[in-house]
């Protein structure tokens, strides 16, 4: 079976390649964006699309046989499971199989990808959350400096002022810190 | 109590109802906090709304249609209960291509290709944005009116508008039509001309529609009324002249259009092409527009002939539209539909709170539609795939 994955996004594409090594036999090709003359060369049975890529759009017009691409494509529905086409969507693809193709081993395939998807957009968020706390960090950590200068103050004593500028105003220490270090250059004359 | 919304949008201009909701407050008013989400594709955004990750979205109002008839999807119960807007597309040719034509008329493009066929030139390809969009049907209708076949005499292909810019400027395709502001940005950055704006094929034709979930809207009545309040206060102040420049402004950030302000502004304002979000009764989801998508839909054999057209037509909602509009204040037309192409000058419309000032209506060609005969529209045409 001949598998043609469009994603913009290498990385995520690798690991979607990576997931579907045991599979076999399947001729895995990857594309970041969908050639027409690419499609009609390689003849995949099935393709599998990134939601956030352009090309979908174009996909979606293949549906009818041209001239250029003699085998028409249809979105990937299996009656028997109803529900499956929605989580793909969630998960961030669809899938297209070309008119013919029998669909039962199709599920397998897309579990896959689908897996692999929302593995990849939760390394994301992670990587995302490890720096963003970071930034608020170092925030925290230069409110403190300014604190410890200004007040003629220890470390500790300059967090405890941070907490309780935070309790009161019911915001997090790293935003009171922001607000802190922007008061700070606006009274010093800084231009914002 | 707040409620979270997630609608989806497509970088366009006629988008711009739903960005100002968001931006001016007026979806907070509503009690209600709206994610934004910008798709770079429509079958995303219909997938979206099917599997009620969405429960509202900017849409082409073909696309709705299309949806709950089942069409290139698996049927699903989408509504159209306000019009997002009438004009902002346009077809153009590129620069090579306008070389090739005596004038911008559909007459000179058929004698263009005929001489390309003749020195055995590929054929001539012009790109829209999906199967089913307005785009392609007035394509379609204007390349028909010299009397070519689009599905044989050129190649049409599908592409996002900044595919067509990329495309255009590559030589990759030959013409286009697209929606505001990306008809400028060829023009600006390709050389293409504009041959045909939106407002000169049909003043006051459909466009975008908000596509809503209707098993969201069935479910949560009074949401679904608040949200169309919300998109209808959006609607009149983008139509507003005095608010032309803070609306380019708004829209032209990377969140959203991510295309300069200038451009943006080149349709918006009082000119002929130039985009409608409230005035004229544009926001009005009218039957007969929907019936006129059919008909087309019909003509190019996209819906099989024993469909009937109530199921497409009671894809749009003007009941939820009038209950809205009596919230805001606005006036309603009283009926759901009426016979299309018949004004060139401006008319009154008979409305809820006093008449509503229309514009011509008139279809380029000067065809007029009778909502009540679609078949015998749609079969009536030099080129057609429905018969008689």
């Amino acid at each position: 079976m001949r598998l043609l994955l469009v994603d913009p996004d290498p990385t995520r594409a690798s690991l979607v390649a990576e997931g579907l090594a045991d599979v076999r036999p399947l001729d895995l090709r990857r594309t970041s964006c969908l050639d027409e003359r690419e499609l009609a060369e390689f003849k995949p049975d099935l393709i599998i699309i990134a939601c956030d890529s352009p090309d979908r759009d174009t996909l979606e017009s293949l549906r009818e046989a041209t001239q250029s691409n003699p085998r028409p494509v249809v979105m990937f529905v299996d009656r028997s499971e109803p529900g499956l086409a929605d989580e793909a969507v969630r998960a961030g693809v669809a899938a297209y199989i070309v008119d013919g193709l029998q669909p039962n081993r199709v599920r397998s395939i897309l579990e896959v990808a689908m897996s692999r998807f929302q593995l990849m957009q939760q390394l994301r968020a992670d990587l995302a959350k490890a720096q963003s706390d970071l930034a608020a960090r170092k925030t925290v950590e230069r409110a403190k400096g300014l604190l410890m200068k200004e007040r003629q103050v220890g470390e500790e004593e300059a967090y405890a002022m941070l907490r309780k500028l935070a309790m009161n105003s019911g915001r997090s220490v790293s935003a009171v810190a922001a607000d802190l270090l922007s008061f700070h250059g606006v009274l010093r004359g800084d231009k914002s | 109590m707040t409620m979270p919304l997630e609608l989806g949008f497509v970088a366009l201009t006629d988008a711009a109802s739903l960005i100002v909701a968001k931006e001016r407050g007026l979806f907070d008013q509503e009690g209600f906090e709206v994610s934004l989400h910008r798709e770079v594709s429509w079958a995303t955004i219909r997938d979206k709304l099917m599997a009620g990750v969405f429960q509202g979205a900017h849409m082409l109002a073909p696309l709705a249609i299309a949806s709950r008839l089942g069409v290139g999807s698996d049927a699903a119960d989408i509504i159209a209960p306000l019009s997002l807007n009438a004009h902002g597309a346009a077809i153009g040719v590129s620069a090579q291509l306008a070389s090739e034509m005596d004038d911008f008329s559909a007459a000179s493009l058929a004698r263009a290709v005929a001489k390309r066929l003749g020195r055995g030139d590929p054929l001539v390809r012009f790109a829209t944005v999906f199967p089913y969009s307005m785009h392609s049907y007035m394509l379609r209708y204007w390349i028909a009116s010299a009397g070519l076949d689009p599905d044989r005499d050129i190649r049409l292909v599908t592409a996002p508008p900044t595919a067509i810019v990329e495309r255009l400027k590559s030589d990759d395709i030959d013409g286009f039509c697209v929606g505001a502001p990306w008809g400028v940005v060829c023009e600006e950055r390709c050389g293409a001309h504009i041959a045909l704006g939106a407002g000169e094929f049909w003043p006051g034709g459909p466009d975008k529609v908000l596509g809503l979930s209707g098993a969201w809207a069935g479910q949560e009545p009074n949401a679904a009324r608040a949200l169309l309040c919300a998109i209808m206060r959006a609607a009149m102040w983008a139509d507003m002249a005095e608010n032309a420049e803070e609306l380019a402004s708004l829209l032209s950030s990377a969140a959203y259009l991510d295309v300069s302000q200038e451009r943006i502004s080149k349709r918006i304002g009082r000119g002929v092409n130039d985009i409608r979000f409230s005035r004229h009764a544009a926001s009005f989801p009218w039957r007969s527009h929907a019936a006129w998508i059919f008909s087309q839909m019909l003509r190019w054999g996209q819906v099989d002939p024993s469909v009937t057209p109530e199921r497409a037509v009671e894809c749009y909602r003007p009941d939820l539209f009038r209950v809205a509009a009596a919230d805001v204040g606005m006036s309603t037309p009283l009926t759901d539909s009426k016979p299309e192409g018949l004004y060139d000058g401006p008319w009154a419309l008979p409305g809820s709170q006093g008449p509503i000032p229309m514009s011509a209506d008139r279809i380029f060609d000067g065809s007029r539609f009778d909502p009540d005969s679609i078949r015998d529209y749609a079969a009536g045409f030099a080129v057609t795939r429905l018969s008689g």
